[in-house]
Parts: C-alpha cells; sequence; structure tokens
C-alpha cells in the first residue's frame, strides 16, 4: 500500500550548539520551531579545573552556567573558596559548549543562529541534545530517497498527469513556500529554478542522478543525502532518471493538493495533514519494474503469470514472469512499498 | 521548553538499548599524526569488514565544534581509535570531540582503542559514558567487531569469514599464495591467503555491484566506472543506471548492457579496495602476485567464464603467472592461465602440452587466448616469463598489455580497444 493513514514518528537530527528545544509531550504542529541554537564561531579551550585548584571531576559542581548555556562577557562561569575566591569568567560574549574529563572547558562565541522546524503534527515523543521525535498521524507515502533539508509547506499540482515532467515553464514565485508535485521527472533546471522561486519542495517519480549531483554534490547517493543548508528539497517516490507516478499514487496527491505537507528528508517520506476520511487513498499500488538496462523504473500492468526459468539477452538465466508479452526476471519486480 | 542543555545533559544521558542500524557498521577512525597509526587503524576496518564513514587525525586543524559537528552527522556505531605508549594524549582531543558529538546519540556509539595498553585504558575511560573496551591485539579487536556486526544485524552478513575460509583451503590444497576476490552487492573482498595459513584481508565496505554500486561512483567518480564500458554512453545516463540498481540490490540484468555495465562496476570495486588495501599498508603487491586467484560471488557468477576473467584480469591486474578458478555451485573450476608479460618489443610465447607444441609471437599490447588443455609447460623468448601450469577450460591468457592497463582517453580510440579486448577473449554476447 503507497499511502496510509498512519501514526509516524519523525526524528530531527539538531545540530551541535543546541540552545531551546521543545520538552517531552509537547504538541506541535509541522513547520513549528521544535529546536533552536547557535554555530560554533572560534572556539577557545580555558583551563577550568586547574585554574581553580580543583579536581577536574568536582568543576560539574561549582558551575555557575550548565553547559550549553549562553552568556555575556565576562559572567562568572565557575568560582571556588570564599574570602579567597578563584573564579573563572567567560571571555567573549558566547556559550559554553563542553566540559572535559580534564575539567576543561570549551567556550565558543555564536556564529549563526540556526532552527530545526517539525514534519509532522503531533507531540515531541523524544528530546535530547541531538534529537527530537515527533510522533502524529498524517497521511504518508514513502518514498525512495530525499535531498536537501526538510521542507513544511502546502501541497500543490505542478503536473497535469503522472506521465508529464515538471517544466521550469511553470514555476513562479507564487508558487513559493508550496510543496510541488511532478509526475514522471523533475530535472535540475526544474530544481534550481524552484529553490530560486522559494518553492518549499518538490516531489515526483524521479530526478535525474547526474541532476542531482549538479545540485547537491558528487559525494551524494541513491540513499539520499539529508542536509540543514539552504539548498531545495526532492523526494523521488520511484527511481532515478523517469518513473510515472502510478495512478495509485499520483491521485490522492492531486486530491489532496490544498492540504498542508512535509517532506522529511531523513526518511524520504511525504507527510500530509488531512483528515482519515479525506478519501479512499489507501489502495495497494501496482508493483514496479526496474528496465532491461537499468535506466528506468515504471509501474508494472496487472495480470501477470509466472513463466519459469528464462534465459535473457545478457545470457543470464533467472525465475521470471511473463506480463503483457514481457518477460521479466521476478527479482527485477518489486512492490511499491517494499523497504529498500 | 527545554532552555539549554544543564550540565550534565551533554555527557551523562541514560544509555539505551544498544542495537544497530541496519546495514554495515560504520565506523569513524581516530588517529595519531603518524601515517603509519592511520593505516594500522584502517588494516582493522578492512579486516573487520566494517564501513568507514570518517578518519580523523589528531593533527586536524578544523576546529574541536566542527570535528564533533562531523562526527555527530556521521553517526558512527563505532569509534576506532589507536594510541601509542608515548604519545598517549594526542588523541585526547579527539575523544572529547567523540564526547560532544556522539554522547546523546541512541544507541551510542562504541570506542574501541588499540595500542600501548596502559595509553588505551585510559583514552578509554576518558570517553564515559561512551562505552569504551582495549584491545590487545588487532586480531582481538577485529573479532570484536565482527561479533558487533553480527549481534544485532538482521541483514545477512558479508561473507569475510567465508571468503577468508577459502582462501586459506585453496592456499593450503595449492601449496602457494592464494588470492581469493569476492565481488557482492555491497561488500568487495580481496583475501591473500599463505600456504601457512597467514591472511592478508581487505574487506571493503559498502563496495559492490548492488547496494554497494552508487558508493563506487561517489568513491572513484562516473567516469572510472564508464572507461570500463564497450560502447558508448554518456555519464548523465550511466549515473541513472547505476543509481536505480543500487536502489534495486538483487537485481537481475537482463540486457547485455546492463551486465557490461555490472562487469565494470565489479572492476572498478576491486580496484577500489586494492587501493584502500594500499592505502593500509597492506601487501597488495603480494596479492598481484599471487599464483592462483580464486573468484567468488557476483564476480565468480557471470554467465560467461570469460566475464569473471576479463573482469578479474582487468581489476587485478597480475603480475605474473596466475591460475585463475572461479566457484560454480559449491566448488571452484579452472577458466583458465593468465599470462603477463611486457616484452621489448615482440616476444615469442611456446606452449607444451599433450597435444604437441605451440607457438605464438606477441607484440606489445597483445591481448589473446591460446587453447591449451591440461598441463601445459610454457617459455617466452624475449619476456621473462616460464613455468608449468594447469589451463583451464578457456586455455592460457596472454596479456602484453603492461601495468598498469592503459586505457584510451577518447571514447573514440578506447570504445574499439574495449570492444577488441572483450571479442578476444569472447566475453560479451552480441
Amino acid at each position: 500500500m503507497a499511502w496510509r493513514y498512519a501514526r509516524w514518528t519523525a526524528e530531527h537530527a539538531l545540530p551541535i550548539g543546541v540552545a531551546e528545544r521543545r520538552d517531552l509531550g509537547t504538541r506541535v504542529r509541522a513547520g513549528d520551531v521544535i529546536g533552536a541554537g547557535a554555530t560554533a564561531g572560534n572556539v577557545v579551550r580555558l583551563a577550568g579545573a586547574r585554574r581553580l585548584g580543583i579536581a577536574a571531576a568536582d568543576l560539574a559542581r561549582l558551575l555557575r552556567v550548565s553547559v550549553g548555556s549562553e552568556v555575556v562577557r565576562g559572567t562568572v562561569l565557575a568560582r571556588t573558596g570564599r574570602r579567597f575566591a578563584r573564579t573563572l569568567s567567560a571571555p567573549t560574549d558566547g556559550r559554553l559548549m563542553h566540559l572535559t574529563a580534564d575539567g576543561d572547558l570549551y567556550f565558543a562565541p555564536a556564529a549563526a543562529r540556526w532552527i530545526v522546524r517539525s514534519t509532522l503534527d503531533g507531540e515531541v515523543v523524544r528530546s535530547d541534545d541531538a534529537c527530537v521525535a515527533v510522533a502524529g498521524a498524517a497521511w504518508g507515502l514513502s518514498g525512495l530517497a530525499a535531498y536537501g533539508p526538510d521542507a513544511v509547506g502546502e501541497l500543490a499540482l505542478g503536473v497535469d498527469a503522472p506521465t508529464d515532467e515538471l517544466q521550469p515553464s511553470r514555476l513562479d514565485v507564487r508558487l513559493g513556500g508550496r510543496i510541488l508535485v511532478g509526475g514522471a521527472r523533475i530535472a535540475a533546471e526544474a530544481i534550481t529554478r524552484a529553490h530560486a522561486c522559494a518553492i518549499a519542495g518538490l516531489v515526483a517519480g524521479a530526478a535525474p542522478a547526474a541532476g542531482l549531483r549538479v545540485v547537491y554534490g558528487n559525494a551524494i547517493t541513491a540513499a539520499g543525502s539529508a542536509t540543514r543548508d539552504d539548498s531545495p528539497t526532492v523526494l523521488c517516490l520511484v527511481g532515478f532518471g523517469t518513473a510515472p507516478l502510478p495512478r495509485e499514487v499520483f491521485a490522492p496527491l492531486a486530491a489532496l493538493a490544498g492540504s498542508r505537507a512535509a517532506i522529511h528528508a531523513s526518511s524520504a517520506r511525504l507527510f500530509v495533514f488531512a483528515p482519515a476520511d479525506a478519501g479512499d487513498f489507501a489502495q495497494d499500488a501496482p508493483d514496479l519494474t526496474l528496465a532491461g538496462d537499468y535506466g528506468a523504473v515504471r509501474p508494472l500492468a496487472n495480470g501477470r503469470a509466472t513463466a519459469g526459468e528464462a534465459r535473457f539477452a545478457s545470457e543470464v538465466t533467472a525465475e521470471a514472469l511473463r506480463c503483457g508479452g514481457e518477460v521479466i526476471p521476478t527479482a527485477n519486480v518489486m512492490p511499491f512499498d517494499a523497504e529498500r | 521548553m527545554t532552555v539549554s542543555t544543564g550540565p550534565r545533559a551533554s555527557v551523562e544521558l541514560g544509555q539505551t538499548a544498544r542495537t544497530l542500524s541496519r546495514g554495515p557498521v560504520g565506523a569513524v577512525l581516530l588517529h595519531a599524526r603518524e601515517g603509519r597509526t592511520r593505516e594500522a587503524v584502517l588494516r582493522v576496518a578492512l579486516a573487520a569488514g566494517v564501513e568507514v564513514r570518517s578518519s580523523i587525525a589528531a593533527a586536524d586543524g578544523r576546529s574541536f565544534v566542527d570535528l564533533a559537528q562531523q562526527l555527530r552527522d556521521a553517526h558512527p556505531d563505532v569509534v576506532i581509535a589507536r594510541v601509542d605508549r608515548a604519545k598517549g594524549d594526542e588523541l585526547a582531543t579527539l575523544v572529547e570531540a567523540v564526547r560532544l558529538g556522539c554522547a546523546a546519540q541512541r544507541p551510542m556509539p562504541h570506542l574501541f582503542v588499540l595500542g600501548d595498553a596502559r595509553a588505551a585504558a585510559t583514552l578509554a575511560t576518558r570517553a564515559a559514558p561512551i562505552p569504551g573496551e582495549t584491545f590487545a591485539t588487532d586480531a582481538d579487536a577485529v573479532a570484536a567487531l565482527r561479533a558487533l556486526r553480527r549481534r544485532d544485524d538482521e541483514t545477512p552478513p558479508p561473507r569475510a569469514e567465508e571468503t577468508e575460509r577459502a582462501a586459506r583451503n585453496i592456499a593450503s590444497l595449492a601449496g602457494t599464495d592464494t588470492l581469493v576476490v569476492d565481488v557482492g552487492g555491497m561488500a568487495t573482498s580481496c583475501v591473500l591467503a599463505r600456504p601457512a595459513g597467514e591472511i592478508v584481508a581487505v574487506h571493503a565496505v559498502p563496495l559492490g555491484v548492488g547496494a554497494g554500486a552508487d558508493r563506487v561512483v561517489a568513491d572513484g567518480g562516473i567516469d572510472r566506472v564508464r572507461r570500463w564500458l564497450p560502447t558508448p554512453i554518456d555519464a548523465p545516463a550511466l549515473l541513472e543506471r547505476v543509481f536505480n540498481r543500487a536502489r534495486w540490490p538483487d537485481a537481475v540484468p537482463t540486457s547485455p548492457g546492463a551486465l557490461a555495465l555490472e562487469m565494470a562496476l565489479a572492476r572498478e570495486a576491486i580496484a577500489r579496495a586494492l587501493l584502500d588495501g594500499a592505502a593500509a599498508g597492506l601487501d597488495v603487491t603480494g596479492m598481484r602476485a599471487a599464483p592462483v586467484v580464486a573468484l567468488g560471488g557476483r564476480l565468480a557468477a557471470f554467465p560467461r567464464a570469460a566475464q569473471s576473467l576479463i573482469v578479474a584480469v582487468d581489476a587485478v591486474e597480475p603480475s605474473g603467472l596466475a591460475t585463475i578458478i572461479r566457484e560454480r555451485a559449491g566448488t571452484y573450476e579452472t577458466v583458465a592461465v593468465v599470462a603477463p608479460l611486457w616484452p621489448r618489443r615482440s616476444a615469442v610465447i611456446r606452449l607444451r602440452h599433450a597435444g604437441g607444441e605451440t607457438e605464438q609471437r606477441v607484440a606489445r599490447g597483445g591481448f589473446f587466448l591460446m587453447p591449451a588443455k591440461g598441463r601445459v609447460g610454457l617459455t617466452a623468448t624475449g619476456a621473462n616469463l616460464r613455468g608449468t601450469v594447469e589451463a583451464g577450460g578457456l586455455g592460457l591468457l596472454v596479456d602484453a598489455r603492461g601495468r598498469p592497463v592503459d586505457l584510451p582517453q577518447r571514447d573514440a580510440e578506447r570504445i574499439p580497444t574495449l570492444a577488441r579486448w572483450h571479442a578476444a577473449v569472447s566475453a560479451l554476447p552480441v
């Protein structure tokens, strides 16, 4: 089943330097800030326990501010003694980053602010320095790979048919903030233009791998690449190159246009926030098959029969299916929602 | 809303049940400034078959927070460090970066420390609350890493142990050095076994012709794969095929083009594995000189023996007479004997076998099969090559292309050259 109304959990990784994050059990909506912090500037190591003349293990007890706190220049970070006190002060405005096992402190000025937004309506089920996880109910569609940061916006159609390619000429600034649904393919030109037009994200059957490399760099792989930088968000649902969307996948996308939606990049999922009874979307999608030259993926028509062992043009012999006069290796057929 | 994290939060979170994520074990390597410590820790990672997600030296010039962020983004299952007695504190800052970056990770990574026992124990203690373990020998660390992989991973384990066992057995039976090359979907192994039982192993993960195909391209570049294709194809179209192949781990190549792509990926995966081995200071020269080369996994499963043969010869580049065998249905069959030579001008090869005597002139760049069966005595005039070998089903492959095998840059020259080599051994269906 491609579309599913279910309770999902989305984990949102936090960079180092978190200053605020939502508490466990807090209700949030997709797009709400669930974590905020600052990236570190020039980090300095301050002699802590040694300067105060105490054991390293005692420094945590004597700290006047907690690790992770933002302080102004001159703030007393730790103090010991009464009449002849020894103190450790903040050398600049900044953040106390880390307490070492030796009793030293890493301190850094804030270089830039960052925020992390939720991609689900729901409640916070995990909240720590590394991650804030939100669990909530939504219509969800699992994709193959996502690239770029998480995206939140209103779902909108960018093509008329599931076999169409999303044309750059259809993208303009009036679509800013939306998550746009392409058809079988989104070329690199459309991805970069969408980003320039402030379109929140793109969803399609496939994107050209070479185009993705142009946008996201040569290090990307087929597994996707969730980032935090200012780059476009692309969700490939089926494969790379060209991959028409099955009707069972595209029709709900069209019907849900106008709803709030989010792309969770690290799990390559599209969440749409619409009532559970918004439509009869939870239908079995047809299986997918890989083209003989691996260049494309397409939905497989119904009406197939086992063909036993078959020998192909490559001289490979494998278990096969017969579908509409075509013989396909069983291994090259996969359910739409198979874990890959 | 939680404001700031408190002095305890970043380093003293309660530990959770330690279950590894699916797929290969991800490792970050920490090592001292010297290249030899990097080699030593990389050797352990390659022998254990873990995925090296990052390698950080004590001399790394980045800031402490940048290092911690890199460690957090790598999301390692294990951090492997190597310390020297005299420089035990050299890695202290990196271990602090591990604490800052990974202490809140769930599950928390393990810290494996190798090297001098006292320095290792001190370093492991500093890492608290990250669980640290110390190892007296590299073999202990490799065993622990493999156990870590098996404990929670539901995916089939890489064939590392199986490949090493096969290499030992063949080397013992043949009484000579044996290289086993096994290419899988997500792992490529090159294991050199000596008759006495000594093993030199590279298990490069995730490099392969299936789920690891995209990593072969990410590591080496698409042109490294494209150069092995005997038909013209532009890089963007090829990249799409590689990415689709990677997300379709069990796919079967039905067209000659797809089969040629898998052969190209296998060549490059083996070449990358050997490069990794060289970077770890392993005996890659010994691997190339092994008199027996056994092929396994997808490399042995190509429909024609000639396909396995040409891929192995192109990727391994044997430097001496080598008998190529491949795994078929649980046993090994002899494919051919490779006779590499680089004559000054031209050479004459003479084969003496049960059927009589065969003589063939070889020019530089020559690449062809000489039919022969059974035990064959080989001599060459004009090249340093002599021996007695057991010819396989395809006979003797004369390879006078030189080392390393040089491919023309331009498609107009490269494609006919590749087509000629493939045709010489009947490696591709027409």
